[in-house]
């Protein structure tokens, strides 16, 4: 119990990460914007540290309990991690148009919650690797699962960390139906270099 | 600690240059800026044909408006994107790496786009890398097929799984029925020895009793000597009228007329009990399936006498190798269905016929008949439209089994509304299977 008390981030570290964190989402709303040509509303990020045992409830209390469709995407560099990207709303022809598939074009519903994914995942994560001075790279994104039950998205005793920090934002676009949740997920051994950057960023204001 | 010395320029440009992997570059116009001889080699475009050129306008074929809104969202975001080949086969049309071998139309494609910052963190050119992955892809379709195939016989094992137990649940009720017939065949015997002295004494009881009637008749001629005694003659009279003595007289013989005809009646369904049951004749022998009938009709007579008339159009079979026990089941569960399908009052015809190699028998009724969707499902083991209790949904299917060990078969016909006729048709000489076959129906 000690060793995992201490590996949490300290208060200050966490009120630097979600300060960073509601500092990134503001860039990534307006890039986001910029690309799409869309309004996107973004959540205030949350964040908690959780239990292996409790991440599939977590997802469900986020998303809500139907069936959805998901995607991970890893990110690596100096700091590293998972993000969770679930789909819980959003038509196809919808997404097709902001992704610029023209009508006639062939696509495979997978490739476009990739392609969303990704934008999402890189417009997020890179707002807050930018203001952490951190050089990260993304490794490409996989289909999690297709209408599926958010709870058995992740399976705790296939983790290998027994704890993650959990940060979460809600997508809406103002005007199209899409809605996901981006949950990043970093691992227990990744608390120390992330509480680093973070008091490094502290000591920096 | 020293940083490691950073490699000479000339053999980075060598390397993205040679390495095998397609590596090229665009600027914010889809300009191309870079393009390695991997790129040239399957494109058959040379550097000096597309440097400095539109990439849409060297490669009208890719998909313009996608791959623009791809490439500025990683101008915008400073982010990678990426395409795979399990989603989108290939960015470029390329020849794959198995001109003689093949396996699929083009190189199967995963692609990164990079973007390549300067230095003051602006993307200024987004940097495609292209890597082959036919030989995945491919390996991918094998496992793919199977996998298939593994679900195929997964589901060819499931069907052979509920065939099982369909056979199991057959075997179940024939070895039931078995018992039932068996124990049958024992209560018969139990009943045959007391049913017997039953008999006989009520034989001679019968005789006895017409014995003292005529020595109470020769004892009457006295009276006209006995009017001298009148004392005597009143307590004779009293007596006679007490006892209704002309009453008895003529009751006492119907008794026991009318019970030997119940003696006898139980004695006829005893035999009719054992013959079908037949335990003692599990086994293949001649047997005369009219007889058959008439024995089954009888133990089923309960379930038919109040609302049938059973009509008998039989032809004179002749006799047929068979395993007589289990054809009067047959027989025994057709009439019972029949009986079932007539609501309130109806005929159940019992017809026989045959030619050089085949003998039938039919059994029609006037009932409710089969619906069509059914008709294909009633030999089915547990298919039953009667109500919980009535039916096991075992009758028919048992029947089908039967018929089928005989070589024989069991036909239907039928009309909503009109009735059913239920057909067995027998082979006269018996089939001898195949060693190691003929393992249910």
């Amino acid at each position: 119990m000690t060793a995992e008390t201490r590996t949490d981030l300290t208060e200050d570290q966490r009120d630097a990460l979600q300060e960073i964190a509601n500092i990134g989402m503001g860039q990534a709303g307006s890039l986001i914007g910029k690309i799409w040509g869309e309004f996107v509303n973004l959540s205030i990020p949350r964040i908690a540290h959780l239990d292996r045992q409790s991440i599939p409830a977590a997802l469900t209390r986020l998303v809500g309990d139907h069936s959805v469709n998901a995607v991970r995407q890893a990110f690596h560099g100096s700091i590293r991690g998972e993000v969770v990207v679930v789909f819980s709303g959003g038509r196809d022809d919808e997404l097709r148009e902001l992704m610029g598939y023209e009508e006639a074009d062939s696509v495979e519903e997978q490739e476009l919650l990739l392609d969303v994914a990704n934008i999402l995942v890189g417009a997020c994560l890179g707002g807050i690797a930018e203001t952490l001075k951190a050089e990260i790279g993304f490794s490409a994104p996989s289909v999690m699962g297709l209408d599926i039950s958010p709870a058995l998205l992740i399976r705790p005793d296939e983790l290998n960390s027994g704890r993650a920090l959990f940060l979460e934002v809600r997508f809406t676009l103002e005007k199209k139906s899409l809605a996901s949740h981006l949950v990043v997920l970093m691992p227990e051994d990744e608390f120390f270099v992330l509480g680093q950057a973070l008091d490094t960023f502290l000591a920096s204001i | 600690m020293t940083m490691p010395v950073a490699p000479p320029t000339e053999l980075l440009a060598f390397t993205v240059d040679r390495i095998e992997v397609g590596v090229f570059a665009v600027d914010r116009d889809f300009r191309i800026v870079l393009w390695n001889r991997f790129m040239a080699t399957h494109s058959k475009r040379s550097v000096a044909d597309v440097v400095g050129r539109n990439l849409f306008e060297c490669f009208p074929e890719l998909q313009q408006k996608w791959l623009e809104r791809k490439i500025n969202s990683v101008f915008v975001l400073k982010n990678y994107a990426f395409t795979s080949w399990e989603q989108r086969p290939f960015l470029f049309r390329f020849h794959h790496n198995r001109p003689i071998t093949g396996g699929v139309d083009a190189m199967r494609q995963n692609c990164t786009l990079l973007p390549l910052k300067n230095a003051s963190g602006e993307v200024e050119l987004v940097c495609f890398t292209l890597a082959d992955f036919t030989d995945t892809a491919m390996y991918q379709g094998c496992l793919n097929d199977a996998i298939v195939e593994l679900e195929q016989e997964k589901s060819a094992q499931q069907i052979l799984i509920k065939k099982l137990e369909d056979a199991q649940g057959q075997l179940l009720q024939s070895e039931k029925m078995a018992s039932v017939g068996q124990l049958a065949a024992g209560v018969a015997h139990e009943i045959n020895n007391p049913i017997g002295f039953i008999n006989s004494n009520l034989g001679s009881l019968k005789t006895n009793v017409e014995d003292l009637l005529a020595v109470i008749a020769a004892y009457e001629r006295a009276d006209t000597v006995l009017a001298g005694h009148p004392d005597l003659l009143g307590a004779i009279k009293m007596a006679k009228t007490a006892a209704d003595l002309d009453f008895l007289q003529s009751d006492m013989q119907s008794l026991i007329s009318e019970s030997l005809e119940g003696v006898h009646r139980v004695k006829k369904i005893v035999e009719n009990l054992k013959d079908f049951s037949r335990i003692d004749n599990a086994e293949w022998h001649y047997a005369n399936l009219e007889s058959g009938l008439e024995s089954t009709l009888n133990i089923v007579w309960n379930e038919l006498k109040y609302k049938t008339e059973v009509k008998k159009e039989y032809a004179g079979l002749p006799e047929i190798e068979c395993i007589g026990s289990q054809l009067n089941q047959v027989f025994m569960n057709l009439m019972i269905n029949a009986a079932h399908a007539i609501a309130e009052r109806g005929v159940i015809t019992l017809r026989t016929g045959f030619d050089e190699s085949s003998v039938w028998v039919e059994v029609e009724d006037t009932g409710s008949g089969i619906k069509p969707e059914h008709l294909k499902r009633i030999f089915e083991p547990f298919f039953t439209t009667k109500p919980v209790g009535k039916g096991t949904g075992l009758g028919l299917s048992l029947a089908y089994g039967i018929v089928q060990r005989h070589h024989g078969a069991l036909d239907v016909k039928s009309k909503p509304g009109e009735g059913s006729v239920f057909r067995v048709t027998l082979p006269r000489k018996r089939v001898i299977e195949d060693v190691g076959g003929g393992v249910g129906p």
